[in-house]
């Protein structure tokens, strides 16, 4: 399958403080992918990097086979970018900024963006300085729906939107990627919103990837365990246990295991266990899972 | 695609453009009408007495205008890209490298000329009424570097706004305040006669500073 974006061996410093090293991941064309971190893990850093707007200290990045640091003007058009923080050109109205994008996409359509400022029921002539942070991420999205690229970059998209400006952004979103049959490289705070939008996920720490996998695999294969026993200390020495901790008395752990082979562990390392309970999880716990409450 | 981005900078700076173009009619009234006076009042004889062999010159109130429209039209252009690193958004413009800061910065810079060179031939028209083509000249190589400063400061407004970092920020503004000392030497009339080609090469010379910002931006330099 055809990737469109890939980077090989991203490494990034700032100064002496390293973000990641010897990054590598893929996103395939038609797939949307969600980058999940802590704050600080280095999000918004791969993102600036795939677009040009900063220099890896080390390896590259390619989208549509392109440097990502020199990308041409056709390239450019087939990649459709959301800043975080919804950030356009406030000194503009929804009339004015709509005429002026047109301008530079050839496939520009005009109905997809007016569709979704029909929603808004505010006064076309109204600037975007004045509009809420909401309304104004449905500006950003309207334009890049406009624009109609391949590949859309969406940094936050859910930052400083309430529960139903995000709902209809993910819809939208949702319904248009799906149909049209678009590559996503998608970033969120809140991972509610991504469980509902994405297909893959790529889990950064500090430092290196934990993990990239479609989600339904990682959600069916994930598990947190709950049971009782003496102390959570020796389930700390045990690599294939994640973040072991007891609270309130009730021990918890985090592991791909299947319950029978947990079991089968916790015996042969001596380790008794009473009232085992297996939970599904969703996105959100699964990620905390991989990468700890703090 | 250039005609949307010169809307864009329109959008931005039309306000600005009207109040320098206000300020520049405003300021001409006034000088022409504090010469009117003073040829009522102390007589043509007197006044071409005070400009031939006392070497005054007239027009000292035109001095800091063009400087001041020059950095106002510059920050009314790149400030509000540089708010929230709006210039992202230019830079991803499907545009091939520099050509929508090149736009940008010749709609400033031809903007700004316009408006200095009808401010200076209306100057001049003024002039030559009262006075012979010696002293239009004079006044002429007085002024135009005045003009040019403005461009001048421009240029370096466009290249401090669009810097990343606050220190390399404060080392340009140092640059800018003390290159644009060089044009306000002496307003001695006709001053820069002999060196006024050094200072039109100063103004060609600094237009590309901006570049050296753009490009650290793009390599994500930080504080």
């Amino acid at each position: 399958m055809e990737n469109i974006i890939e980077c090989k061996n991203l490494t990034h410093y700032y100064g002496d403080r390293r973000i990641y090293e010897n990054l590598n991941f893929k996103i395939p064309k038609g797939r949307i992918l969600g980058l999940l971190g802590k704050n600080g893990t280095g999000k918004t850093t791969t993102i600036n990097i795939l677009n040009g707007f900063l220099k890896p200290s080390g390896g590259k990045c390619l989208m549509f086979g392109e440097d990502s640091g020199n990308l041409s003007p056709e390239t450019k058009q087939k990649v459709g970018l959301l800043i975080e923080g919804h950030v356009q050109y406030s000194f503009m109205n929804i009339i004015e900024i709509e005429k002026f994008y047109s301008a530079f996409y050839p496939k520009w359509k005009k109905e997809a963006y007016y569709g979704l400022m029909d929603l808004l029921k505010i006064d076309p002539k109204q600037k975007i300085s004045t509009m809420s942070c909401g309304q104004r991420s449905q500006v950003a999205l309207g334009l890049i729906l406009a624009q109609d690229p391949e590949l859309l970059i969406l940094d936050d998209f859910s930052m400083g939107l309430d529960p139903g400006y995000r709902m209809l952004f993910v819809d939208y979103l949702n319904e248009y990627v799906r149909t049209e049959n678009k590559t996503v490289f998608v970033t969120s705070h809140i991972i509610q919103d991504m469980e509902r939008l994405i297909d893959d996920c790529l889990i950064l720490d500090y430092g290196h990837i934990i993990l990239q996998k479609p989600v339904d695999e990682l959600l069916n294969t994930f598990r947190r365990y709950r049971f009782k026993c003496d102390s959570h200390e020796p389930l700390l020495s045990i690599t294939d246990l994640l973040h072991p901790a007891t609270i309130k008395g009730e021990t918890e752990v985090y592991t791909f295991l299947e319950k029978n082979k947990l079991e089968l562990l916790l015996k042969e390392n001596n380790i008794s266990i009473e009232n085992l309970i297996e939970d599904k999880l969703s996105l959100e716990e699964a990620f905390i899972g991989l990468t700890g409450k703090y | 695609m250039w005609k949307a981005i010169i809307y864009k900078e329109w959008k931005k700076t039309k306000w600005f453009n009207i109040g320098i173009w206000m300020v520049a009619i405003l300021l001409l009234t006034y000088i022409f009408m504090k010469i009117g006076r003073s040829f009522r009042f102390v007589g043509m004889e007197h006044l071409w007495d005070v400009v031939v062999n006392r070497d005054q010159f007239l027009f000292r109130n035109l001095k800091y205008f063009p400087i001041a429209a020059g950095i106002i039209f510059g920050l009314s252009q790149f400030v509000p890209e540089v708010i929230e690193k709006r210039i992202k958004l230019t830079l991803h413009l499907p545009l091939p490298k520099h050509r929508a800061i090149l736009i940008m910065i010749a709609y400033g810079l031809i903007l700004l000329t316009i408006t200095f060179t009808i401010h200076i031939l209306t100057t001049i028209v003024f002039v030559q009424l009262y006075f012979p083509k010696e002293i239009i000249i004079s006044m002429i190589f007085t002024i135009v570097p005045w003009y040019i400063s403005g461009l001048v400061a421009y240029s370096f407004i466009a290249m401090i706004s669009l810097e990343p970092t606050w220190k390399r920020r404060i080392f340009n503004i140092i640059l800018m305040v003390l290159t644009l000392d060089l044009f306000y030497i002496s307003d001695f009339p006709g001053a820069y006669r002999f060196n006024i080609y050094l200072v039109i090469l100063i103004s060609i010379y600094v237009m590309p500073f901006v570049f050296l910002s753009v490009n650290r931006f793009k390599k994500g330099i930080q504080d």
